[in-house]
Formats: C-alpha cells, structure tokens, sequence
C-alpha cells in the first residue's frame, strides 16, 4: 500500500524539476542585456486607457504576452548559451523599445505546425512557439488566410452558426495568428513616429524613397506645416497620384509615411485628454490626426508627441537617460491622471499581480494535498491527525491568499467580488474552501479538509486555465444594468454561495462513492463514518438550498427592478431554478423514502452538474437575456467533467446493486433456514 | 408484513387524494419533473427563442416532446405549479404536525406558497409593453411587444384618423391562413373581410421568384409570402389580405396589410392602407395592440454614456415629466431605479437607433402593470426567515450529535 502510494506521489513531486530542465527555445540573438529593474518598475507603472478604465501598463503586458504565448513570460536561450526568462513588463518595455530583440524572442504559440506550414514556414516541434522574425516568411500568406478566415467567421456568425461556415481547427489557429501578429505590428510601431527610420513594421509595404524619407522626416515638424484636413482628406490625397514634379512628389510621400506612422501609433491610449470633462485618452495616433484637423490643437499635441519623442531618444542615448525620461513622464502622467481620479488603484493592481496571490493559493493547496496525503499512510493515528491539522493550517493559507487577491481585486474596482465569470471562479472556490474548513472545524474527520483542499486545487487551477484562455483583463467595466453594486452585493454573491455548496455537496459525495466502492472491494466496512457523511452532506444540501432559493429569489426581485418582471425563464434563472429543485428533489425524496443514504450522494452528483450547467453552460447556449461570459470549448470541458461525475455515480450503482444482491441472499438462506426441517 | 390493501370505494376518494396531494412522493415527483421541463426548456430556446418556448414548456398544461428521439408526453409547468401549490397548502400547512421543530419549515412553505400565488397572478392579470419617446415628445399610450390588432378609420380632409374601428388583437391573431372571418364594422358602412393571417410574412413584388411560396391572392403585383416565426417574437410582422366590402356580397376593396408599414421608430408615423368608400377617405393597419396610462409622460432629455473608449454602454437614463392634469413631476428614470405610479411601473429599458447621436436618440421604457409586483419580496423575506430558523435548528442538532460522536469514539 505504502509503495503504491509512494509511487503515486513522487512523480507528482519530481514534476517541477523535470519542466525546468527542459531546454528553452534559441534564438539567434547573441546575448541579451536585461533591463534595469528600476527602468522596468517604473515603466510597468505607467497609465494607459484601455477597455474603458485606465489601468497600469503592467496589465496590459500581462495579458497581451498571454494572448501571444499562453504564458506570462517569455523564456529563450540566447547564442552565448545563457538561459533567459523575461517577465512580462519587461517583454513590452522589449517590444516598445527595443523592437530587434523583441522581433527574435519566441512568443507566438502554434498548437499544431500544420498552421505554420500552411502558411509556407518550417515548422518546429507540433505544438510550439515562434518568433517573429520566424513566421516572418509567411507573412503575406498569413495576412491572406486570415483575411479569409475572418470573412468565414463573420459568415458563421450571421448565419447563427450554419456548420458550412464553421472554421476547423486549423484555421481557427492561423485565424489567431494573424490577430496576434497584426497586434503585435502594431504595438512594434506605436512609436515608429519617433524613430526616425529605425524600425519600420512591415517596411516592405514602403518604396524605398519612402524609407529614406523616414530616416529625415520629424512627425511634429511635419505637423506644424499641414494643411488642415481630416482623416478622410488625407486618406483622398494620398490615394490620389503625385504631380510630376520633385516637390509633389515629396509632398505626397510626406503624406503617405505621416498616415502610416499615423495607422501604426494606434491602440495604445498614453495621453490624457486636453478637456477635464473629457474621459477618454488618447493615443500618438489620436493625438495626429488630431493635429491635422486642427491648427490649434498642434502646439499641444506636438508637445505631447514630444514626450515620446524624448523617451525614444533617451533609449538611445544612455539607460541613465532612459531611466530620468520615462519616470519624468510616468510623474506627468500621474500629475494630470490623478486631480481626474483615474488610474488611482493602479499601483494596487500591479502589487497584486506582482503578489501572485492566487498562483501562492493553488500551491498551498498542492502542498496541503501532499500533506493530507502522508497523513492517509497513518489513519487514526496520533501523527496522522497532525498532518490533518497542518493540511488544514496549509489550506488556510491557501485560503488567505485567495481572499486577500478577492479583496484587492474589489478595492480596484470599487466593487463588490463578482462582476465577470472569472471573479464567480475565484469567489466559488474561496466560499468551497470555507465550507470544508467550516466542516472540518464541526467534524474532525479529515473529510472537510480533504473538500477544501480538493475545491481548492480544483478552483484554483480553473481560474488559472480559464485567465490564460481568455488572455484578456479580468477586471472588466460593467454594462449599464449591472452597475449596482447593491445587487451585485446581494444577489450575485448570495447565489455564488449557493454554486458552491452544490459543487462541495458533490465532493463530498464522490468522497462517500470512492469510500463505499472501495471498502466493498476490500470487505471493510464503517457505518459510523459513512453516516456521518451523509447527516454532513444533507447539511451542505440544506446549505445549498438556502443560498440558492435566496439568491434566486434576490434576482428576481432585481430583474423587476431592472427589467419589470420577476421572472422570465430565461437560461440563467432557469438554471439557479433547477439548482433549487433539485435540491428540492433530495430532501423531499428523502423524505418520501425514495432517497437513502446512497441515494443522498449520488443525487448530490446530480446536484453537481446541474450546478456546473447554470454556471457554464447557459452562458454557451447563447440566448438569454443575461447570461454573461461565453466561453470557447466549455462545453468539451463540461461534457468530460460530467463523465467524470457519472464514473463516479456507477460506483454508486454498482454498491447499491451488491448491497441489494446481498440483501436477497441473506433473505433466501433465512427461508431456507425457515424451511429446513429442525 | 402484509400490507393493508387500499380501499377504492368512491365514499373513501376524498380521503384517497387528500393523502395523494399531501405526499412526499407527489412533491419529490413534481421536483423532478419541474426540473426536466425547466431543462427542455432552457435548451429549447436555443431553437424556438424565448416566447414560444415559455409558452409550450412553462405556461401549459401538458405538451409534448422528443427524448432521444422518442415522443413524450409530459406535464407543463402551469400544471406541475399548480399540483405543487395544492401538495403544499394541504400537505406543508394543513396536514403537518404542528410543532416548535417545525416552525421554520411552516414559515418557509408559507412564503412560497406566497411566491407561487404571485407568480400566477402575474400570469393571469399582469400586462407588459413599452413607451418610445424622443426628447420633447409626450405619451400616455403603451404598445404591446408582440400583438397585432386591425385598425380601420375615416381620415380627415388632413389625412388625419377619426375614432378608429378595432378588431382585438385575441381575434385577429385567431385566424389561420386559409381562413376567411367577415366582421360588421361598427359606424363603418362596410364589411370588413379577412382572408387568412400570417404571423410573420413579407409582402414581395410577384415579378420575383421568391413570390411563389406565397398562396395567397396577388393584390397589386404583391403576394404575402409566410415567413418562418422569428426567435424573438417581438420581430415577427404578420400580414393579413383585407377587403373592405360595402354591400356585404364578398367583394369590394382588397388589400394586403402588412406589419412592416407600422412605424418602427416613434419618430415616425404609420403609413395606412388608405381607401374611399361613398366619398369618404379611410385608413386600415395592422397596429400594435394599445392602451393608455391614465397619465402623461413627457421626456425631457435623454443620456447615453459610454464607457472611455468603448462602446459598452455605461449608464442611460432618462429625464421625464409625468403630466397628470394640472401637475406636472420632473424625475429621473434609470436602470435599476423604474418609477412608480398608479400601478404601473416604467423601467429604462431600451434606446435608439443605434447610430443616433446623443441629443437624437429616443428613449424606451418598458412599462408594467402588475398587481403582484412586490409579491416576491415579501415572500423571500418571510421564507428566508423560515429558512434560517429551520437550518440553525439543524446545525445545532448537527454539531451536537457529530460532538457527541467524536466524544464517544474518544472514550472508546
């Protein structure tokens, strides 16, 4: 058993090790010179506007690397044979100013080579990640794939998913490729403007002439002697063919590299606008072509390019130089961002990523699992139910870590802790893991722990593979009809609870399952223990009801307040309403005496995936009125995890059914016994 | 243990269904099965969009369905809540031991019995529609979402409508569309004559070939060519072929009426099928079946803001003047705060277009008159309160027991 059990947990144990010896991918950069911390603290800190909040710089790294890569790091062996891992920060501060080197680092991930080589690029191993400068070859390739595949998408869309227009899964690969290429273009020429010919996207798109001119032309001076037009003027002029001499010649060229400085300088909003009512900021982009439709603006504009200008020059000048620019401009950012009240949390938000709390969380859980683990070698014992008790210490560190990240998260926002699908994930495991702490506490079985520990990894590793999946910020703006937190308060957090204990109800079902099957396999038995669980369970059940009638209830009551009505079958209060009725369903049943013991727990599964279709599922169905959060591939997930649910049922069914075949045995040699004479 | 066999005399049947409907087994059956119809019907919407799913899973009493594959025939949800407010009025209030233990549980069944009964006056006596106004704009009439009425009126040397004749929405929506209904217009000097209604339909030029699916009558180089039912009821536009017959004989003026001349925008004004009979101008539409407030509702200003630099919207409200006679009321109305009065309650619902420039957008509210609107309120606060007495009695029971156990296995 103990072997058994050993050659279970080291392997589990040696994971770390053997991921970190596996060698990182080359490029042909000869050596890498990293960025001075300070340099890379105080650019991660910097403002932007970006999904309707102004957020530090830090986040956007974040998510950006993890659309690319599907990790918050890029890791590479440079030429020297020296081992580099850049963390995110300091990969943007690479791209935005030190465009060659980001170009060589390999952050593209391709999950089949099919996609590259369909695109006309030599494939590596088949899932793994490219440079830029790899996939480069096929570029124009991409560009026209992903074009086409964008189109079938639309198609597929419009035509509420006719399957002639569904995209395999290779396209939908090249498809995301060309996305993340295409951004990441523009984010290598958000500052192209100030280069002066150095590092021109997509230079082959320019004549030659044109890439002379850059290396001469100042965008600000250029500006200061426009004409005024707009954006549709210039778009007229420069379509329109040149004079024949030297001057319109020049003049269009002008034109054409000042649009195209202009197109590339987009997306990324640095600059707070010149109007204090005015809430929206601006990027180099905006700031241009808002030059060029007004003579008055460019003074201010001009200076505000300037900054970058200088940040631009500085880079080349000296690391010193750098430093003193950009935190001269980080200071006047904050200088006009904070009398606006915008970006005030965001030293917050980067300490939380930086704190990695709920990474720390889920390792507490593993470590606590391991610990639980041990304590099974020993059960009963003295040394056994002190490893129960440091596993429960360890999951409330677990615990701490997730809460303190809940919190964080609420303060940034100013809201209460469910606003999106990512925050129910965080907030359902925290109140799992207080539930079976909360059990432990009353029981002193080691089942509570174990729940907790379970929802823990479980919980934990979901938010983690769900933030990677959607690779954008999880601190989102609300849409109109959410922006209470008095409802988000009340009926959000009260039917998460409900979500949870549903979701606990059915651990502690598989827990009773795998108990009753396996002891039916050894020939053991333990009445005592498995009532305990189910009197635990119809607990939990009784738990779940409350918070799940409630919070049904509450949002009812908030959608007449919102919408006028009370109840409108919609998917997502169908699904908190079938959450309630089944639990519904066990109590009663139990009652009617259709329901024993087994039946508690197996019903509790039940209750599980229910529970895991109002909380997944109806936001894939596509309909309702407030269903938020689609999600691809959730229902392949869902499906494996209701298999899983259902293995653990035919345990289940195969207990009851021994235990009823015996049952009839005893019964038939009792008659027997009756029959034969004395 | 031989069981006592059931009496089924008649003299014992009241007894036989009192024990039928007071049943844990009835309960836990109407669970299961409410839990089966609400998934079927939550995945049907998927197909037949919300209303016509509501209507055949949730506001029925039998219907039918393919599991698997196989047609079944299953209790709608009007019946399993009615069977189930029956099983908990004899069996959680009447039948049950009235004891202190118990006293949460009463309380928490009385509340939703309390929600249930709301529920179903809602159904019954509830009515819904929606108010669009521009900003300067004044109304005391709400439309319906989804029903079309016949509106037949002379029209003034201005073009103006006089009293309209109206043939009820319940009617109209009645005929199939191979039927033909006649009505005597009242203090019209014709028959209205209506030769099928098509719930949702198109009216195409016959030089097209997409004409052909339509069987009706061609009437002025038209045809009225059924469409599939929308997914949103609301987007459904039926046609109907009119005549207007002044001698009764079955002939006389014949139009296709269609939905889509109505007016999509309360900018604008419906564009009537116009006809003369004796002289006399008239107009017929098909309308959205209409009632008044008995107020006015003027809207001031309508704003739409979005979030910095994106287009999810962040907040809209609008400013209002409810005019009853002499007084008039300024106040806000936005999402999540309606405004109350008379019975009717108006919500922030909607805006358009969706390319208008603020200053040009009209506002739409959702406007509801139901008698049971603050019923679910207090039926949560009453069963939450039954609630928690009983599952703090429980966990009480719970800790002591499990302390107990653990005590006992100790001394062991």
């Amino acid at each position: 058993m103990k072997r058994l059990f050993l050659s279970l947990i080291l392997p589990v144990l040696a994971l770390p090790g053997i991921a970190s010896a596996r060698d990182l991918p080359k490029t042909p950069l000869p050596s890498y010179e990293p960025w001075d911390e300070e340099v890379v603290h105080t650019f991660e800190n910097l403002l932007v506007q970006e999904g309707g909040r102004v957020k530090p710089l830090y986040s956007v790294a974040r998510f950006t690397l993890l659309q690319y890569s599907g990790k918050t790091t890029a890791a590479f062996q440079t030429a020297d044979g020296v081992d580099h891992k850049l963390h995110y920060a300091e990969w943007l501060l690479n791209v935005l100013f030190k465009g060659e080197v980001a170009k060589d680092l390999p952050v593209f991930i391709v999950d089949d080579s099919a996609a590259v080589v369909q695109i006309g690029v030599s494939p590596k191993s088949k899932r793994d990640r490219y440079s830029y400068n790899e996939l480069f070859a096929g570029r124009a390739k991409l560009a026209e794939l992903s074009a086409q595949f964008a189109e079938k998408q639309k198609k597929y869309q419009e035509s509420e998913k006719d399957p002639q227009f569904e995209l395999g899964r290779v396209e939908g690969m090249i498809l995301t490729l060309g996305r993340n290429i295409s951004s990441f273009e523009y984010l290598l020429g958000q500052f192209g403007f100030a280069r002066k010919g150095e590092l021109i996207v997509n230079e082959n798109i320019l004549p030659d002439e044109l890439i002379d001119l850059a290396k001469r032309l100042d965008v600000v001076e250029m500006l200061n002697k426009m004409p005024e037009m707009s954006i549709n003027q210039l778009m007229q002029a420069i379509s329109t063919p040149p004079g024949s001499s030297q001057d319109e010649i020049m003049f269009s060229g002008a034109l054409r590299l000042f649009f195209f400085h202009a197109n590339t300088a987009r997306g990324m909003n640095l600059f707070p606008p010149r109007e204090t009512d005015n809430e929206v900021w601006l990027s180099a982009s905006d700031l241009m072509i808002e030059a060029l439709g007004d003579k008055d603006a460019r003074p201010w504009a001009g200076e505000q390019l300037g900054k970058i200008q200088s940040l631009v020059d500085a880079k080349n000048e000296s690391p010193e130089a750098f430093a003193k620019e950009l935190t001269e401009f980080s200071k006047w950012q904050h200088a006009i961002s904070d009398p606006r009240g915008e970006g005030l949390h965001s030293d917050l938000e980067v300490k939380m990523y930086r704190g990695k709390y709920f990474m720390n969380s889920l390792v507490c859980f593993i470590f606590a699992f391991v610990v639980m683990a041990f304590s099974w070698l020993t059960p009963g014992s003295k040394i056994g139910k002190t490893l129960i008790i440091v596993a429960s210490l360890i999951a409330l560190l677990g615990l701490y870590f997730n809460v303190h990240g809940i919190t964080l998260r609420s303060i940034i926002r100013q809201r209460p802790p469910i606003t999106n699908l990512y925050d129910t994930v965080l907030f359902i495991t925290g109140t799992a893991v207080l539930l079976g702490l909360l059990i432990e506490y009353f029981t002193r079985l080691g089942v509570g722990t174990l729940v907790a520990i379970l929802s823990g990894v479980l919980g934990m590793f979901l938010s983690m593979k769900y933030e990677a999946k959607e690779a954008t910020d999880t601190i989102t703006q609300l849409v109109a009809v959410l922006d209470t937190n008095f409802w988000l308060a009340t009926h959000v957090t009260i039917i998460n609870i409900g979500y949870a204990a549903g979701l606990v109800s059915a651990i502690i079902g598989i827990i009773y399952l795998t108990g009753r099957f396996v002891f039916m396999l050894i020939g053991r038995k333990s009445k005592d223990f498995f009532k305990t669980l189910t009197r635990m369970n119809y607990g939990v059940i009784c738990f779940c009801l409350f918070f799940a009638l409630v919070g049904t209830v509450l949002g009812g009551i908030w959608a007449n307040y919102s919408w006028g009505r009370f109840w409108g079958w919609d998917p997502k209060e169908n699904g908190a309403l079938m959450i309630c009725l089944w639990t519904l369903v066990i109590l009663h049943g139990r009652m009617a005496g259709w329901i024993r013991d087994l039946g508690v727990h197996m019903n509790a599964i039940v209750l599980a995936i229910i529970t895991t279709f109002s909380w997944w599922g109806v936001n894939n169905l596509g309909v309702g009125l407030h269903s938020y959060g689609f999600t691809d591939g959730v229902w392949g997930a869902l499906y494996s995890t209701w298999m899983i649910f259902g293995a653990f049922m035919l345990m289940g069914v195969i207990v009851w059914f021994r235990e009823r075949q015996s049952k009839l045995r005893k019964k038939d040699s009792s008659k027997t016994a009756e029959t034969l004479p004395a | 243990m031989a069981r006592k066999p059931i009496d089924w005399s008649p003299s014992n049947w009241p007894k036989l269904l009192y024990q039928f409907f007071t049943s844990f087994k009835v309960a836990t059956a109407v669970f299961v099965l409410m839990t089966l119809v609400t998934l079927l019907g939550t995945l049907a919407q998927v197909d037949q969009g919300l209303y016509a799913a509501k209507v055949k899973y949730f506001h029925s009493f039998f219907f039918t369905d393919k599991i698997f594959g196989i047609p079944v025939l299953l209790p709608g949800g009007l019946l399993l809540m009615i069977i189930l407010t029956i099983n908990m009025i004899l069996g959680a209030l009447v039948k049950v031991r009235k004891r202190w233990r118990g006293a949460g549980l009463l309380v928490s069944h009385f509340g939703m019995i309390m929600l249930l009964a709301g529920g179903f006056v809602t159904w019954a006596f509830a009515t819904d529609g929606y108010m669009a106004l521009y900003p300067g704009m004044s109304s005391n009439r709400v439309e319906s979402y989804r029903d079309w009425q016949l509106e037949v009126f002379p029209l003034d040397e201005n073009g103006r409508a006089k009293q309209s004749w109206i043939l009820p929405s319940d009617e109209l929506q009645s005929i199939r569309v191979d039927e033909q209904r006649s009505y005597d217009a009242d203090g019209l000097p014709f028959h209205v004559i209506i030769n099928g209604f098509t719930k949702n339909a198109t009216p195409i030029p016959t030089a097209s070939i997409k004409s052909s699916s339509g069987k009706g009558k061609e009437i002025d180089g038209f045809k009225l060519v059924p469409q599939d039912a929308s997914k949103e009821a609301e987007q459904n536009l039926p046609g109907a072929y009119v005549a207007f017959d002044p001698d009764g004989e079955g002939e006389g003026i014949e139009a296709i009426l269609w939905a889509g001349s109505y007016r999509f925008d309360p900018g604008e004004d419906p564009m009537p099928f116009p006809f003369t009979i004796d002289g006399q101008l008239y107009g017929a539409m098909l309308a959205k079946k209409s009632w008044n407030v008995p107020f006015e509702v003027r809207l001031d200003e309508f704003i739409f803001e979005r979030h910095p630099g994106v287009s999810t919207a962040r907040n809209y409200e609008s400013r209002v003047t409810r005019v009853e006679g002499e007084k008039e009321t300024s106040l806000e109305i936005k999402m999540n705060e309606p405004m109350r009065f008379a019975g009717y309650t108006f919500f922030q619902e909607s805006f358009g277009p969706s390319d208008g420039k603020p200053g040009e957008m009209f506002s739409q509210f959702a406007v509801a008159n139901n008698p049971a609107d603050q019923w679910p309120l207090w039926s949560l606060v009453v069963t939450t309160i039954g609630l928690m007495i009983h599952f703090c009695v429980m966990l009480v029971d719970f800790i002591i027991r499990s302390r107990r156990k653990t005590a006992a296995a100790t001394q062991s």
